[in-house]
């Protein structure tokens, strides 16, 4: 897991109160939604939220392309270091 | 006039839990100071635990060993205040023009932690969620009884306060630490039988002081009648043998 992906996770775990988690608990490349990690739609406005708050990404909710964006924290890092302001802290 | 039966209950204040706390609170009540505990409720998986608030949590603690896993009860929710915790957050989030948590926001509403009762302990029956004024636990039992009246043969009532924010000084009076006490009544059931009366109120309005749920827990005790006057408004709680 790179520094990116642990930041994100840590996000996650913050933000979505699963103090029960550790940053290592959370695999880059686990599902975050349903069968995966067990999110659901609330988590995902509230991470939406969270990450326009940290990196300053704007997620339309009729994106198209959000459900691929967020299936994992592989592909939110992804998605943060394509928009290029993952230097935000 | 409203008679019932207290078949069963629970109730909950800091460092105030089980039914022997509670007689010895009865016998010699002393201050409480709201450190901010809450119980743990490891019964409920951490992944729906995660949105329990603090007042959600003191409604399950207590509510919870009153329902059975196989039967249907009626749920009736009453605090005067609500969240004013997670209300309070997002305040302050407006003032500085910040977004809304949408988790925070759905949980504010007053219906929510019956709509967590309802998801946690699968009851797809009634559920009421009110807030009065000072006499909120009556109407919480009027409406209980209303349910009993409909043919649900138990119904549990719940009353639950949080200790607000140091901002609600001089707003809110009447919550000088977090409580809840969680019923379950009938009309047939084998529990001590209480009898609600309701006249008028000709004198004054007493102060707020000890919340009144918490006398009436001290009535169950001593078997005493209570009287509660608020406004116009005169409930008497009366034990019947």
């Amino acid at each position: 897991m790179n520094d990116l992906e642990r930041d994100i996770a840590r996000l996650i775990i913050e933000t979505l109160a699963l103090e029960h988690l550790g940053v290592d608990d959370i695999a880059p490349d686990q599902p975050l939604f349903g069968q995966g990690l067990g999110l659901d739609s609330v988590d995902a406005l509230e991470l939406a939220l969270a990450l326009q708050n940290r990196y300053g990404l704007k997620i339309a909710s009729d994106s198209r392309d959000a459900r691929r964006h967020f299936e994992t924290v592989r592909s939110l890092a992804l998605y943060v270091q394509a928009s290029g302001s993952a230097c935000a802290s | 006039m409203i008679d019932l039966h207290i078949d069963a209950w629970r109730a909950w204040a800091p460092g105030i839990d089980d039914a022997a706390d509670w007689a010895a609170w009865a016998a010699a009540p002393h201050p409480v100071v709201d450190r901010g505990e809450q119980p743990a409720c490891d019964f409920v998986p951490a992944m729906q635990r995660r949105r329990l608030s603090r007042l959600a949590r003191i409604v399950m603690h207590t509510a919870w060993p009153l329902c059975g896993d196989d039967e249907q009860v009626p749920f009736v929710f009453a605090s005067r205040h609500g969240e004013t915790t997670h209300t309070f957050a997002m305040l302050d989030d407006i003032g500085r023009e910040a977004p809304l948590s949408p988790t925070r926001f759905g949980l504010s509403v007053h219906n929510a932690i019956a709509g967590q009762w309802s998801i946690l302990r699968g009851q797809r029956g009634e559920s009421v969620a009110i807030a009065g004024e000072a006499d909120t636990f009556e109407h919480a039992v009027v409406e209980a009884t209303a349910l009993l009246g409909e043919g649900a043969s138990a119904a549990i009532v719940v009353v639950a306060e949080e200790l607000p924010a140091k901002a609600y000084d001089g707003w809110i009076d009447d919550v000088p630490f977090s409580y809840t006490l969680a019923l379950r009544v009938s009309l047939a059931g084998g529990g001590p039988r209480w009898r609600l009366s309701l006249g008028e109120n000709t004198g004054a309005t007493p102060a707020a002081g000890e919340p009144h749920a918490l006398r009436f827990i001290r009535a169950l005790h001593h078997g005493a009648t209570l009287d509660h006057p608020w406004k116009t408004r005169r409930w008497t709680w009366q034990p019947i043998a």
